[in-house]
């Protein structure tokens, strides 16, 4: 269905309760929706189009509260906004993840409560998500705008008796903690698992120990200011982030990014991908204490760390990206020259590839372990390599193409096993597909301005990249002075965090880590 | 059998550090240094939106825990491309004696952006392969003696952080690795980021950078159990 | 001799008089005091039995024409005497301490019980003994089912199952005297014994089996054991221990006596049959007791798989003397009688730790205690020792005995036949894994009782246990560390109960006299075992040796050797080495910090969060599997919009192997069969005369036959 067509469709689905504004060229369909209908209208949307839940946006006006719930479909749906808004005293919104089972939304939900105080009926979790109840009292709402924060601090009740929901009964059951310290380098992430020996039964993951406060953070500030947070609040793949930023500023303002630094957008872009995926090759490789194995993936990611920090001058892409374009030009010796090392990393990958798939005892600790079904990714608009790994092929770069990605041939591999094993073969595929990209893109690199004046001007847009990880939704509103008023981030690791448990269970101990590490996940960037 | 083969195949990557310097392209990102501008001092100071730059007299000078490579004080600083950074904190002195080949590190995330992580992370590639210099990442606090900290120190970590300090025995260092675990980086200002590691635990090595590259923060390490001497880096003082 | 067993009698017979007349206050001094010194005079009579030699025959009462009662007293009667009166001491001092809620009934059944056990062992003829073991069944079952409504409801179904399982035990081992004394014409032992000779193979192993299988049910053989664990568990935390540490020793008392005194082994297959019995009965008795929460129904199954081990051990004593190897069989006897003695000592020192456990913190479920060891320290320490000594660590005394259990099995390579080596190689592995498992068990269940965090409700008060279970435990302890530390003089006084079983002396193959200068030993051997200090405490201490061995041949001149005293000697000496170099050396510039425990960062570690028993055990019920197989009883999940999980219920029910195997389907054939056999109640009257007149033809047709 196509985006005039939904509008047809929602209007006389929905009349009196659901109106459309279909901006074609954007292929943006607003609907402004009765909270009344908002739950049968998302699962409509949800269920029966078939169509990704990207995010849920909320923005405290002046008098009332602005939902934004965000879906994507493939590229002739378009983006659908539904809009619902009530006024400020009347802080209380239909869960859509409890009444149309939307069970995308649930994370959403929960952040917009602790943050926000908006209060979605039918959810039976809301409370201890980012804000941990043994360190904060109910009620905080940082995201307020009359948030006062040095009285917030200095005033706070933790519960003392806070304990996990404990959801197994049976006799002997008993809960293992894992974290947030655990293991050698890893992130800080709490989990329980509750077991009676060696099988998980149920795995709880407890996220947000980094919570940095990013989008608060972000309000007030200048876009270059703003920008720098969007390439560091999770570094590992600061170049999506910052493009996606750059891309919703760019829209904004109704600037266009000059040729040649949409080329360079996209060749850094995915230089990037190569080289986190090498990483998280590397990762699974570690779990399951294959050696010679790490080592080799290692190898790959440290020479492409080095590939990127001799083009750009920052191994992480750092300081590249600037609305309008790049921040400063790449020469054309320079890419062909990374683009050499790159291809040779490749190849090597290639090389490791073929030796892990006769690997038994590698194929054994990752093949039918961690499965997400393609029933769940679908239900949790999984995004990534997570997704593609369970035939769910979404890859926004295809589904909605943004910056040049429509000039260049790519595929997007997808396998359907939803194992740790197809994850894997997902990652390598995507290298020798981001390589293809890139061969391309340093084919095609027309000479001329590298960045386009960008004069910010008051309005909101969403921005969005296809990251490492997956799919990346940045939501930017500008105020008059141009400075950001509101910054909310959507991030593919938030999105597959929310499945992760459901791979971890029926499985061993041992198997934990090794799930966790196919899935590539970043608590800095679910965390913000 | 392959997996031997393929890794004899590969050979011998690792850096001659800290034998001999590293020139590859790529290892580090480098870092400002503090240069004599006149009037545009003030200006350029302006700029930096950590206020890692300061402006006296028309020279600018650099305190380097603040730096986050935003590359916006460019072209107009000149820029040093090493990465022999860490410089000493509270001064507990060096842990030297049996520490001096054999050191154990815990790393503690405390908020990073990931990236930091990630640069630790390689260290134990075979591009560096701290082993050799005989540094061991261990996940126990009970068997480590050199505490890495990375992150801002957010709020929900301070319990955890402070309580891994604790279980620590002693003879124990702390290693404060990237800006945001010396200055809270670009962070700093956020309402449940602290300004580093240092308003928790006592820090002994600063390892600045955003991230600093693995040579960095081995050199950081080494610095930690004295086979380096620390950096002296000017950190607020004229550079 | 015989006074100190009139004194036993007269103190029980005072005791019970004293219990009917004395008010309530005082039954709790009447059971220790008479309790206490009655065990003791049986300690005294069993004692001199043994190292004196002393024996008696006495006839109590000649029923003309009928039978005769008569009271022996021999050396196998003198071990198992002595057992008793060192379990009943401490047991009685324990059970006068939990008297409450018992009334004066209890001390009178306790008190004849105490009487009725030493009769049993005893007696002199059949006849006694078998009038003795019926008032021992009756008096058991009463003392299980005491109590009930007080301490646990599942007491009165255990007891039936106790009396019904026992009478029929009883019933098997009446038809086996019975057929022992058709050839000898007297029920006297002696009678017996000599006529034995004479019996049919036929006879011989109908005797067997019917002994064996008759006697497993009070010793808890597989595959007899159903009431065990139950009775167990039920019994009231007084009598347990008496029940485990003296009543169980009956079993084997019976086995050992119908099957190696009264008719030794002809043929190899009775003892074969025998230690595939007790292997097997150890190997499920060990993984029943690893798998249960529950602490005294875990010590249960611990028990059966003891007896499994002594039964074995004396199976393989039998093999040996039917194929005329007495050295060898003497060894196996030595293990058995050594296993049985410190089964007693272990076995009751941990009912009285489960007791005194549960009188603190009501409860005996393993899931929900820990860090009891903060609150009863000492209980805790007399419990390791316990532990300790049933998981057979050296230098204990379950470590000598399963040691020479062991030994034993390896042994079977100087067997001939093919297949009984075969069959002592696969019990020998067995009984090894039941070793291992053993040690499992034991570490858990210390482990999560008393290690670890508290898991009680707060609100319990749990503190140490009273001075009276103390005592007891500190008495079986130091027994437990005794006999395990001094194996060689143990060896000397279980010898003459084996020159009975076996035929030959067991001391001069184990224990070779170190301590004699010279002597009958070769040399070079002497000076051998001299370098490592087997002569240490030459002159000082009594007693041929401390060094426990088995001389070979010529090609072999030693197949084993061990010394749990120089072990005990090294190990405090070690572990004294240790901290004396800690105090002076390493800990001198250093100043000892205590912290909290790493709990990987989390702001509260709770309770729910450590190893429950369950899990700790998971590992073996996957392993074996197979020999559990569990039935899932509920496995559901709650959930909320179909995606917020409220609860995931889970439970499994387990049925025991042997009733699953045999009970089970026993007692669905005997329910089809009477169904059956109901069929023939359907009250017609007509049909009612029908079947009284077949009768009447098949009488008078089959009876002229006869």
């Amino acid at each position: 269905m196509n985006g005039a067509q939904l509008k047809e469709h929602i209007e006389r689905t929905w009349p009196g309760q659901a109106s459309c504004r279909l901006d074609a060229e954007a292929r943006v369909n607003e609907v402004t929706c009765e909270p009344g209908a908002l739950a049968a209208l998302c699962g409509d949307l949800f269920h029966e189009r078939g169509l990704a839940f990207g995010g849920l946006v909320v923005e405290e006006g002046r008098e009332d509260w602005q939902l934004r719930y965000v879906f994507y479909g493939a590229r002739d749906s378009g983006w659908v906004h539904v809009r619902v808004t009530a006024p400020l005293a009347q802080s209380v919104f239909p869960s859509i993840a409890a009444q149309a089972k939307v069970f995308a939304a649930d994370w959403h939900e929960r952040e917009a409560e602790d943050l926000f105080g908006v209060h979605f009926e039918g959810h039976p979790r809301l409370g201890d998500f980012v804000l941990h109840d043994d360190v904060w009292q109910e009620d905080v709402q940082p995201m307020r705008r009359g948030f006062d924060a040095a009285t917030a601090m200095n005033n706070r009740l933790p519960d003392a008796d806070w304990r996990p929901r404990r959801v197994v009964h049976e006799s002997g059951a008993f809960m293992m903690p894992v974290g947030p310290k655990f293991s050698g380098v890893t992130e800080s992430v709490h989990f329980q698992l509750e077991t009676v020996g060696e099988d998980v039964i149920r795995s709880w993951t407890r996220l947000f120990y980094k919570w940095r406060a990013v989008e608060k953070l972000a309000e007030g500030k200048p876009l270059e200011d703003a920008l720098l947070l969007a390439e560091r609040f999770a570094a590992t793949t600061a170049f999506a982030h910052g493009l996606a930023f750059c891309q919703a500023i760019e829209s904004i303002a109704g600037a266009s990014v000059p040729a040649r630094a949409q080329t360079l957008r996209v060749f850094l872009a995915e230089l990037e991908r190569l080289r986190q995926h090498a990483g998280a090759i590397q990762e699974i490789c570690e779990s399951t204490a294959l050696v010679v194995a790490t080592s080799q993936a290692g190898l790959l990611e440290e020479e492409l760390l080095r590939v990127s920090g001799a083009l750009a001058g920052h191994r992480y892409l750092f300081g590249l990206l600037a609305p309008g374009g790049l921040a400063a030009d790449l020469p054309g010796d320079a890419c062909r020259k990374a683009l050499a090392q790159a291809a040779g990393a490749v190849a090597r990958l290639d090389e490791l590839e073929g030796e892990l798939a006769i690997s038994s005892s590698f194929l054994d600790r990752i093949e039918e372990v961690g499965v997400i079904f393609p029933r769940t990714a679908v239900a949790y608009s999984l995004v990534g390599p997570v997704a593609r790994a369970s035939n769910l092929a979404r890859d926004l770069r295809r589904m909605q193409p943004y910056s040049r990605y429509d000039a260049f041939a790519f595929d997007v591999p997808v396998e359907e096993e939803g194992d740790g094993y197809a994850r894997l073969r997902v990652l390598f595929a995507e290298a020798r597909q981001s390589l293809r990209i890139m061969q391309q893109a340093a084919a095609d690199l027309e000479a001329g301005e590298v960045r386009a004046a960008v004069t910010p001007r008051p309005g909101a847009a969403l921005g969005w990249a296809e990251a490492p990880r997956g799919a990346t939704l940045h939501w930017v509103r500008l105020d008059d002075a141009g400075r950001v008023a509101r910054y909310r981030i959507v991030t593919p690791s938030f999105t597959n965090w929310h499945s992760f448990h459901l791979a971890a269970e029926k499985f061993a101990f041992q198997d934990f880590p090794i799930i966790l590490s196919t899935f590539d996940l970043s608590a800095a960037e679910n965390d913000r | 059998m392959k997996w031997v083969l393929s890794g004899i195949r590969t050979g011998i990557h690792t850096t001659a550090y800290p034998s001999a310097e590293e020139r590859a392209a790529g290892v580090t990102p480098g870092l400002p240094v503090g240069t004599a501008l006149g009037a545009e001092a003030a200006v350029l100071a302006g700029r930096c939106p950590t206020h890692a730059l300061e402006e006296r007299n028309g020279v600018v000078t650099v305190d380097y825990r603040r730096c986050v490579h935003c590359y916006r004080c460019r072209p107009a600083l000149a820029w040093r491309s090493d990465y022999e950074w860490a410089g000493s904190g509270a001064g507990r002195g060096e842990l030297s004696g049996p520490f001096l080949r054999s050191t154990h590190i815990l790393v503690v995330d405390a908020g990073d952006c990931g990236a930091c992580l990630n640069e630790v992370k390689q260290l134990n590639n075979p591009y560096y392969n701290m082993h050799r210099l005989g540094f061991f990442i261990t996940p126990a606090p009970r068997h480590a003696d050199v505490l890495l900290v990375v992150g801002p120190v957010t709020d929900h970590m301070r319990v955890p952080l402070k309580k891994i300090y604790d279980a620590m025995p002693t003879p124990k260092r702390v290693v404060a690795v990237g800006a945001c675990a010396l200055s809270g980086g670009v962070f700093a200002e956020s309402f449940v980021c602290g300004k580093g590691a240092s308003t928790l635990l006592p820090v002994d090595v600063e390892v600045p950078g955003n991230p600093p590259p693995p040579l960095a923060i081995l050199h950081g390490l080494l610095v930690a159990v004295g086979r380096k001497p620390p950096a002296t880096l000017a950190s607020g003082s004229a550079g | 001799m015989l006074e100190l067993i009139v004194a036993y009698f007269a103190l029980l017979g005072i005791g019970i008089l004293l219990s009917l007349a004395v008010p309530p206050a005082r039954q709790a001094g009447v059971l220790a005091w008479t309790g206490c010194f009655a065990a003791a005079a049986a300690v005294a009579a069993g004692a001199t039995a043994l190292l004196a030699g002393y024996g008696f025959a006495q006839t109590l009462w000649t029923v003309p024409g009928v039978a005769t009662l008569t009271l022996r007293i021999d050396a196998l009667s003198a071990v198992f005497v002595l057992v008793t009166g060192l379990v009943l001491f401490p047991a009685s001092i324990y059970a006068a301490s939990e008297l409450r809620g018992h009334g004066r009934s209890f001390n009178v059944l306790l008190l004849a019980l105490y009487a009725s056990i030493v009769l049993i062992l005893i007696a002199g003829d059949a006849l006694l003994f078998l009038l003795a073991w019926e008032v021992m069944s009756v008096l058991c079952y009463l003392l299980v089912v005491s109590g009930r409504h007080r301490e646990n409801g599942a007491q009165v179904g255990s007891g039936y199952l106790l009396l019904a399982m026992g009478e029929a035990g009883t019933l098997a081992v009446a038809l086996g005297f019975l057929l022992l004394a058709l050839g000898a014409g007297s029920m006297e032992f002696d009678a017996l014994r000599s006529a034995a000779s004479g019996l049919a193979a036929s006879a011989r192993w109908s005797v067997f089996l019917l002994s064996f299988f008759g006697f497993g049910v009070k010793a808890g053989l597989v595959p007899v054991n159903t009431w065990l664990q139950r009775a167990y568990a039920a019994a009231p935390r007084a009598f347990a221990p008496v029940l485990a540490g003296a009543t169980l020793n009956l079993g084997l008392y019976g086995i050992l006596r119908v099957n190696a005194d009264l008719l030794p082994a002809a043929y190899a297959e009775t003892g074969l049959v025998a230690l595939v019995v007790g292997a097997a009965s150890a190997l499920i008795g060990i993984l029943y007791a690893t798998i249960d929460n529950d602490l005294k129904a875990m010590l249960a199954h611990s028990s059966i798989e003891n007896v499994g081990i002594v039964v074995a051990a004396a199976g393989a004593g039998m093999v040996f003397q039917a194929v005329h190897l007495p050295a060898l069989a003497a060894l196996a006897f030595i293990a058995s009688l050594y296993h049985m003695v410190n089964h007693s000592l272990y076995k009751t020192l941990l009912f009285i730790g489960v007791g005194a456990v549960e009188t603190q913190t009501a409860t005996r479920d393993m899931d929900r205690l820990g860090g009891l060891i903060k609150v009863m320290p000492l209980a805790a320490a007399a419990f390791l020792v316990g532990a300790l000594s049933i998981a057979g660590l050296p230098p204990f005394n379950g470590f000598v005995s399963e040691w020479l259990t062991l030994q034993t099995m390896l042994r079977a390579a100087e067997l001939s036949s093919i297949g009984a080596k075969i069959v002592f190689a696969l019990s020998g592995a067995a009984l090894a894994l039941t070793a291992a498992l053993a040690v499992t068990c034991f570490v858990k269940v210390f482990a999560m009782s008393f290690l670890g965090m508290r898991r009680l409700e707060e609100e319990r008060r749990a503190g140490e246990a009273p001075p009276a279970a103390l005592a007891a435990m500190a008495i079986l302890a130091v027994l437990c560390v005794g006999f395990g530390v001094l194996p060689t003089y143990v060896i000397g006084m279980l010898d003459p109960a084996t020159v009975q079983a076996a035929g030959a002396a067991a001391t001069q193959a184990l224990v070779p006299p170190f301590f004699a200068p010279g002597a009958q030993l070769p040399p070079a051997f002497v000076a051998e075992f001299h370098d490592l200090g087997a002569q240490v405490g030459q002159g000082v201490l009594p007693g041929p040796g401390l060094v426990v061995l088995h001389r070979g041949g010529q090609a072999n001149p030693v197949v084993f050797a061990m010394s749990t005293s120089y072990m005990l000697v090294v190990l405090a000496g070690l572990l004294g080495l240790t901290w004396v170099a800690l105090r002076l050396w390493l800990t001198r510039e250093r100043r000892l910090a205590r912290g909290e425990r790493w709990d990987g960062g989390l702001r509260r570690l709770l309770p729910e969060m450590t190893y429950t028993a369950t899990g700790f055990s998971n590992p073996v019920r996957v392993i074996f599997d197979a020999i559990f197989r569990p039935t899932t009883v509920e496995d559901t999940r709650e959930t909320v919009a179909e995606h917020f999980r409220n609860a995931i219920r889970r439970e499994k029910e387990r049925v025991h192997l042997v009733d699953r195997l045999v009970f089970g389907p026993a007692r669905t054939a005997t329910l089809a069969f009477s169904r059956a056999l109901a069929a023939m109640h359907h009250g017609r009257i007509n049909a009612y005369v029908t079947y009284a007149f077949l009768a009447l033809l098949i009488v008078f047709a089959v009876l002229p036959t006869l």
